[in-house]
């Protein structure tokens, strides 16, 4: 039990988003490899053939700023949904338990494009919200629960004399919890959250069945009426490329500065 | 008679019915299969029915066209976005999904003779009390991706364009506010705001049709051979009047 305690435990999750780690040499190179390959390939097609890549290219980036909107706004708001569900889950209280346990299993059980579609015409059912805003509700409420359960894991990773030592201190409950073992739990659960991200951006891409003009939607438009379905499915694979590959770089370098343990280290 | 006799004459009777049926497509080549993609979210010309079977206008006006030119028709569901490129790719011999004859579309696909004249047409909400697409400037209009009718509203200034896969779910976007018109062909546009009995309250059409367009069945270019079946059937079709008993049946 003691020894444990020396090193603050790690949570694998499995989601297939690779970060790179100062660490791991290989996949370091192969991220330079993808990330500047990537950017001279849209730069070359663009200039040898501006003849569809080049007006391609001028028509899509509306979409990467709506793209953006979405997974950031869609991050926050999982965040603090995921928080909630997290301590909810925690919680001694069997209702608020059983409700954020609830939470967590249907939106678990419900693949993420039926429930963007069901929450995005349901809500129009019900109140007038614009569509950019339904889509961000819709993915943060998906990814809520996700992050719910990392906040889950992360809070209980942290060993139990930690809350014991702060209690006996005289601290209550939610003292002990916001003062001593959320701040050590964020440590512990950044590397997750930094994959939840990677995945939501790239899950964003859903949204453009609702309509949402984000970049795949304006590829698709483009596409559509030019007819050049494979030039604009390049251009736009290689844009997502380029820009998760951006972001799991910077959250690596975060994760360093932070200082967040690794197995691997 | 005993029963193996039965037995070994019921054999050799199906083995001979077999072996003679089995080339007569072949030689006659009368039969031929052609395959089609359909787009079948566009009512009344093609959708699906209750019982999961595509039918619609479309579907019965091909089906007697092949009739009357001599070969068979499947129908395949394919989503709009992307069903030219299927045609491209020879996932399908030709398209027949409410398809007007452009010339962007000339250009990458043959077209058969038109066969129907439709229009664009407005639809809006009951409160909204502009008439046509350029009073809605400032505002949003919607229509399913890649059509004639998001290329409307995108030529007009100052209204924004919203495309959707489906028109379906441009009405029901609409019905939720945030669109403040939709654009379509007149029989969809009819068949949603008049038909329909949750938008009915709530739609209206405005203004008369503001195009002039022809629907064509599209094929690969250069598959000059069923565009002349295609072609042959559609002159029978119109001698024998059945592009007018279809018009009444699912046209109103």
């Amino acid at each position: 039990m003691a020894d444990k305690a020396q090193r603050s435990p790690v949570i694998e999750v499995g989601d297939g988003a690779a970060i790179p780690r100062l660490s791991d040499v290989g996949l370091f190179t192969a991220w330079r490899v993808a990330f500047f390959g990537a950017i001279a390939a849209v730069a070359y097609l663009a200039v040898t053939r501006p003849d569809p890549y080049f007006r391609i290219l001028t028509f899509v980036p509306d979409g990467i700023l709506v793209t953006f909107k979405v997974t950031v706004g869609a991050i926050l708001l999982a965040l603090v949904l995921g928080l909630f569900t997290g301590l909810g889950r925690l919680a001694k209280n069997p209702v608020i338990n059983g409700v954020a346990s609830l939470y967590v299993e249907v939106i678990r059980g419900i693949p993420l494009l039926v429930q963007i579609f069901y929450i995005y015409y349901a809500l129009g059912r019900i109140v007038h919200i614009p569509d950019i805003y339904s889509a961000v509700i819709a993915m943060a409420v998906c990814y809520g629960a996700y992050m719910g359960e990392i906040f889950r894991a992360g809070i209980q990773s942290i060993p139990k004399g930690q809350m014991e030592a702060a209690r006996s201190l005289g601290m209550t409950h939610t003292q002990a919890m916001s003062h001593i073992i959320i701040p050590q739990a964020v440590k512990v659960v950044l590397p997750p959250i930094g994959n939840e991200f990677i995945a939501l951006l790239k899950d964003s891409s859903l949204v453009s069945i609702l309509a949402v003009s984000d970049l795949l939607r304006r590829g698709r438009e483009f596409a559509s009426e030019s007819f050049t379905y494979f030039e604009t499915y390049t251009v736009v694979a290689l844009i997502y490329l380029v820009i998760t590959l951006f972001f799991s770089k910077l959250i690596g370098l975060m994760e360093e500065r932070v200082g967040v343990d690794k197995r691997a280290s | 008679m005993n029963r193996s006799r039965v037995v070994a004459i019921a054999i050799v009777l199906a083995a001979l019915c077999v072996a003679t049926a089995a080339p007569d497509p072949a030689i006659a080549g009368a039969a031929r299969q052609v395959t089609v993609a359909t787009d079948a979210t566009w009512p009344p010309m093609e959708m699906v029915d209750a019982n999961k079977k595509i039918v619609g206008f479309d579907v019965d006006y091909l089906t007697a066209v092949a009739k009357e030119s001599g070969f068979t028709v499947t129908f395949k569901n394919t989503a709009w976005d992307g069903i030219f490129a299927g045609l491209a790719a020879g996932r399908y011999d030709m398209i027949a999904s409410s398809v007007t004859i452009t010339d962007e579309r000339r250009k990458q696909y043959d077209f058969s003779d038109p066969y129907i004249n439709v229009g664009q047409i407005l639809v809006v909400p009951k409160t909204e009390t502009g008439k046509t697409l350029a009073a809605l400037k400032g505002k949003r209009a919607g229509a399913q991706i890649g059509t004639t009718g998001a290329m409307e509203i995108k030529k007009t200034d100052g209204v924004e364009l919203k495309t959707y896969d489906e028109i379906g779910l441009a009405f029901e976007d609409m019905a939720a506010g945030r669109i403040a018109g939709v654009v379509c062909d007149e029989p969809t546009a009819a068949h949603y705001a008049l038909q329909r009995k949750e938008y009915k309250e709530k739609f209206k059409i405005v203004g008369e049709t503001f195009t002039q367009e022809s629907y064509g069945f599209v094929v690969k270019k250069g598959n000059a051979e069923l565009v002349d079946l295609l072609n042959k059937g559609i002159k029978a079709a119109k001698a024998k009047g059945i592009d007018e008993q279809l018009r009444k049946k699912w046209l109103r």
